[in-house]
């Protein structure tokens, strides 16, 4: 058993790698590639060692009070996340040495890039709500320079909507805090840490700080009315709309929310008020509005952006259910849908990198000259609309069977949402795959010389979501089971 | 045992490995070889099918799509019997396009295709629970879509996409009653009579008997049902002939088994006797075999009007099941194999037809009987075949349809269908023989003296021959194949 202070190393080792990274100035490319992905893999390395050997107990940081403190702990639902960041990171970071070539300022980039992670892992391993709060925050100033990096008109005005949105959901998040501190709903405990009897506050009161804490952590999730920054973000490099956008950031958006349903309220208290129909039908709005949005929208990224904000109301639809199934699918989709986004992103990146075309009327044909770009691209597509043999169908049939299994009006126009979503994600993913290998009148050869697939720093990294979510999809056993241990609060 | 089941995974991944070949192996670009080796699989896998007649009851899992539920696949007497029809059509059409093709693009892609669709279609055939089957189902209309749009030009494009969200919508509908389905059985496994746990479905009559219809309309989408017919006769007359043989006479009839594996293989037949579900469905069979007809009388174009025709006769078979009763079940299932063997036989004609002479217009047949004497003859057999007319295969298929509707305890339905089914008939007349009648007597303003024969090729010919000399030998000795299926309706019902 390893000693809680690792739980340190993995969260700082990146801090600390890129803060040194700003001072550094690398001769080559190459060393600068070298350094960041050491320091990337050896994080990796160490938190999958926690992961695999987790420490018990919390690691106490800093005490403000004397039932307030800055604390970390490796229990289940750190280990799925944190898993999930250490183990998209390293590749993440190899497609991006790639892709930053043609952006410039890649030390600036790398440095914040790599801090990211560090703070990502921070908040998987966060104790209580205080210490989530406070990485939280931090997540938002170390991925707004990243946001902003090409430094033009569009990517100013995205970072300062994300700005905007950030500091008004931290703001409701505060609020909530103030209403979860004193009465002891603070520390993670799976099943909820607030008493049931709260002194002096009424029940309709701490309802409404949970909803409160749902759309202000859910700002990250992207939650209707709140996805707006989501698509303007689409103007950052790739590599930060993948893993940032898809991954880090939103991710952790669902994350705080998870924590906070399930580890400070508790989804006994929560379940058949009016609060949990409110996050609920929020949920839902959600699933649909990405959707449709998604089907009109014309540049990729973006159209990949509002995808991902129906997806991630996928992952709170199964938190609200407030049942242990509905979290198990919610657990799910957040790892599978991760992958899979990022895979996206990252074809599309790929597209991007080699031709410059960002449109979905763009890219006819493309198909031919980068049969594999393309061809993971629709394996990608295949499960986020919830095809099987993939990993998408997995998370989804979870989902809806939790929802089926408590077949309230409610839970059931959810799963008919969530299927007209999937429809809808054919219709806006098959429009950018049918044209690129079927180009109506045939194949323009003279305009397809410059296309290609992408060198080994952008395949590899594609190849290996490959493999993920053919196997999570094939093989889902091992991870079901270790979420079924998780939401039954075993660990 | 070992020997069926390494079949049934065979005969998935050997076309689809095969069709991935054909994509990636340089040798494949000349045709001689590449038509060799699709010969040599298709015949391979109607060999499979052959051997599979015999099989126990056998299944395997390959994985496991969930941690509970098992992709599952099994051999039964329903398996068998799809598997063969659809093998039989695969070998013809897939001969058939041998010539056919020469004037279309990129024949590796629609040959990769070709193959991989098979693998796909026998995943659906022996698809061993719901969840398998939504798996094959989906891939399956992935992997056609190509076929619909082959030629790349704007309406085939179209046609392909809209037959793809057609598919995929109908099979997300259909998701959402195998969801529910998934809790109310005993078993993740098809079996003759159902496994439906009653005790499980609870009080929740209405939310079940939903499901179930959301099951039927879902997979109603892809075998032609009305509302939901609008991708067949957009997809037919753009794609390449053969194409269009094995959408109408294989692919199409995979919704109809699909339906078959949910109300007789999983909820069992009885729980939705003489509900709204059961008339529901039989209602939008019928809207479907009278509007398909209607829809085939006005069409002018010869493959857009087979493309109704299909749309009216699958729904015979639809009808057929949804009286619940073994005369129907005999009638539907003998029609889901005359029909595939029927329409083969009458869109390889049209294919032949457009393919010598461009015409796509029934206008424009006047006088094809000279010219192609064997095909246009094996497109008598079909047409009467489709029409009812002994002794050709469609007849008995029609007469046990008759036989199931009057038996049924639906009363008005019980008489009404079968007047439906007669005014069809008379519609299939309508919308068959003139074809026939212009091709053969093609009156005073053709010039007889000029027409010479364009039955040149015998890749071309001798296919449509042997599926038209089929639909009469079934029509005659029909014996075997009634036993054969009214041994599957013994166990289901």
């Amino acid at each position: 058993m390893h000693s809680l202070n690792w739980l340190l190393i993995i969260i700082f080792l990146p801090l600390v790698g890129g803060l040194v990274l700003s001072v550094l100035r690398f001769k080559r490319r190459l060393y600068r590639e070298v350094f960041v992905e050491g320091v990337v893999i050896a994080t990796s390395i160490l938190t999958y060692v926690l992961l695999y050997r987790p420490p018990l107990g919390s690691l106490v940081l800093l005490q403000i009070t004397d039932t307030i403190q800055f604390a970390l702990k490796m229990d289940g639902l750190a280990r799925v996340f944190a898993g999930l960041i250490a183990g998209l990171w390293p590749f993440a970071t190899l497609f991006a040495f790639q892709y930053m070539t043609h952006e410039g300022k890649e030390n600036t980039f790398f440095v914040f890039y790599t801090m990211t992670f560090g703070v990502t892992l921070g908040v998987a391993c966060s104790a209580n709500a205080f210490t989530l709060y406070l990485f939280y925050e931090l997540l938002t100033l170390v991925t707004l320079p990243l946001v902003m990096h090409a430094m033009d008109a569009a990517s100013i005005k995205a970072g300062m909507t994300y700005i905007k949105y950030s500091i008004g959901g931290a703001a409701f998040g505060f609020v909530a805090l103030v209403f979860l501190l004193p009465n002891g709903g603070n520390e993670f405990i799976y099943g909820g840490s607030l008493p049931f009897k709260t002194l002096g506050v009424s029940k309709d009161m701490m309802l409404l700080a949970y909803i409160f804490a749902f759309f202000g952590f859910g700002v990250k999730a992207a939650v209707f009315p709140f996805q707006g920054w989501l698509p303007k973000a689409s103007v950052a490099p790739t590599p930060v709309t993948a893993l940032l956008h898809a991954v880090a950031v939103v991710k952790s958006g669902v994350f705080a929310v998870m924590r906070i349903t399930y580890y400070c309220f508790g989804a006994e208290y929560l379940r058949g008020t009016w609060a949990q129909s409110v996050v609920m039908i929020a949920a839902l709005v959600t699933i649909l509005f990405g959707s449709i949005q998604g089907v009109r929208e014309q540049h990729i990224k973006r159209r990949l952006a509002y995808s991902t904000i129906s997806n991630l109301s996928y992952i709170l639809f199964g938190v609200t259910l407030m049942t242990p199934a509905g979290l198990l699918g919610g657990i799910l989709h957040m790892v599978f849908h991760g992958v899979i986004k990022i895979t996206l992103f990252f074809c599309a990146g790929a597209i991007m990198f080699q031709t410059h075309k960002e449109y979905v009327s763009e890219i006819t044909g493309f198909g031919k000259k980068m049969p594999l770009v393309f061809g993971i691209f629709t394996i990608a597509s295949l499960s986020i609309m919830g095809v099987p043999p993939f990993n998408g169908f997995v998370s989804k049939w979870y989902l809806a069977t939790a929802a089926m299994k408590i077949g309230t009006p409610l839970a059931l126009i959810g799963i008919l949402f969530l299927l007209i979503s999937g429809l809808l994600a054919a219709i806006y993913l098959f429009n950018i795959i049918m044209p690129a290998f079927f180009p109506i009148g045939g194949f323009d050869n003279e305009g397809l010389k410059k296309v290609h697939d992408p060198n080994w720093y952008m395949l590899v990294p594609l190849l290996v979501f490959t493999i993920a979510m053919i196997g999570f999809g094939i093989k889902s056993g091992p991870l079901v089971e270790f979420v079924e241990k998780i939401v039954n609060g075993v660990i | 045992m070992f020997m069926y089941k390494g079949m049934i995974v065979l005969s998935i991944f050997v076309p689809t490995i095969a069709g991935i070949g054909v994509f990636g192996l340089k040798s494949m670009e000349k045709a001689a070889i590449r038509n060799v080796v699709v010969t040599i699989v298709l015949v391979l896998n109607g060999c499979f099918s052959i051997l599979m007649l015999n099989a126990p009851f056998d299944a395997c899992i390959l994985f496991y799509l969930t941690k509970e539920i098992p992709a599952l696949f099994q051999v039964d007497r329903l398996s068998k019997l799809f598997g063969a029809i659809t093998a039989a059509l695969w070998i013809c059409c897939g001969i058939f396009s041998f010539e056919y093709t020469k004037h279309e693009i990129d024949r590796r892609r629609y040959y990769g295709y070709l193959l991989i669709t098979l693998g796909m279609v026998n995943g659906v055939c022996f698809a061993g629970n719901l969840p398998t089957l939504y798996m094959t189902f989906e891939m399956m209309s992935v992997v056609s879509t190509p076929l619909v749009l082959h030629s790349l030009e704007e309406d085939a494009v179209k046609a392909g996409m809209k037959y793809l969200f057609y598919s995929i919508g109908g099979a997300s509908l259909a998701l959402f009653g195998i969801v529910y389905l998934s809790t109310v059985v005993t078993s993740n496994q098809f079996m003759a009579g159902g496994t439906l746990d009653m005790a499980a479905v609870g009080g929740h009559t209405n939310l079940f008997l939903a499901m179930i219809f959301l099951c039927i309309l879902g997979f109603g989408v892809k075998a032609g049902m009305f509302p939901f017919h609008g991708w067949l006769p957009t997809a037919h007359p753009v794609a390449p002939a053969p194409a269009s043989a094995l959408l109408s006479g294989v692919i199409a009839k995979a919704g109809v088994i699909a339906i078959m594996r949910v109300i007789f293989y999983t909820t069992g037949a009885e729980i939705i006797r003489g509900t709204w579900v059961q008339m529901t469905w039989i209602i939008l069979a019928v809207i479907s075999i009278f509007m398909g007809s209607m829809q085939a009388y006005r069409e002018p174009l010869f493959k857009k009007r087979l493309a109704y025709s299909t749309v009216s006769q699958i729904s015979y078979i639809l009808v057929g099941l949804a009286v619940l009763n073994q005369a129907g079940f005999l009638g539907a299932l003998l029609h889901t194999v005359f029909h595939a063997v029927i329409k083969g036989t009458s869109f390889l004609c049209a294919g032949a037809i457009m393919y010598k002479t461009n015409i796509v217009r029934v206008d424009g047949l006047n006088g094809i009987g000279k010219k192609m004497p064997v095909i246009m003859w094996s497109f008598i057999f079909s047409s009467l075949a489709i029409i009812g007319i002994p002794p050709t295969s469609g007849f008995v298929s029609k007469w046990f349809l008759a036989e199931g509707a009057l038996a049924s305890d639906l009363s008005f339905w019980s008489g009404f269908i079968p007047i439906i089914l007669l005014v069809s008939a008379l519609l299939t007349a309508g919308y068959m023989l003139p074809i026939i009648i212009h091709a053969f007597f093609p009156g005073p303003d053709y010039d007889y003296k000029g027409s010479t024969s364009l039955e040149t090729s015998g890749l071309l010919v001798v296919p449509i021959l042997v599926l038209g000399i089929t639909t009469v030998v079934l029509g005659m000795f029909p014996g075997p194949l009634i036993r054969f299926i009214s041994e599957i309706g013994q166990l289901v019902q």
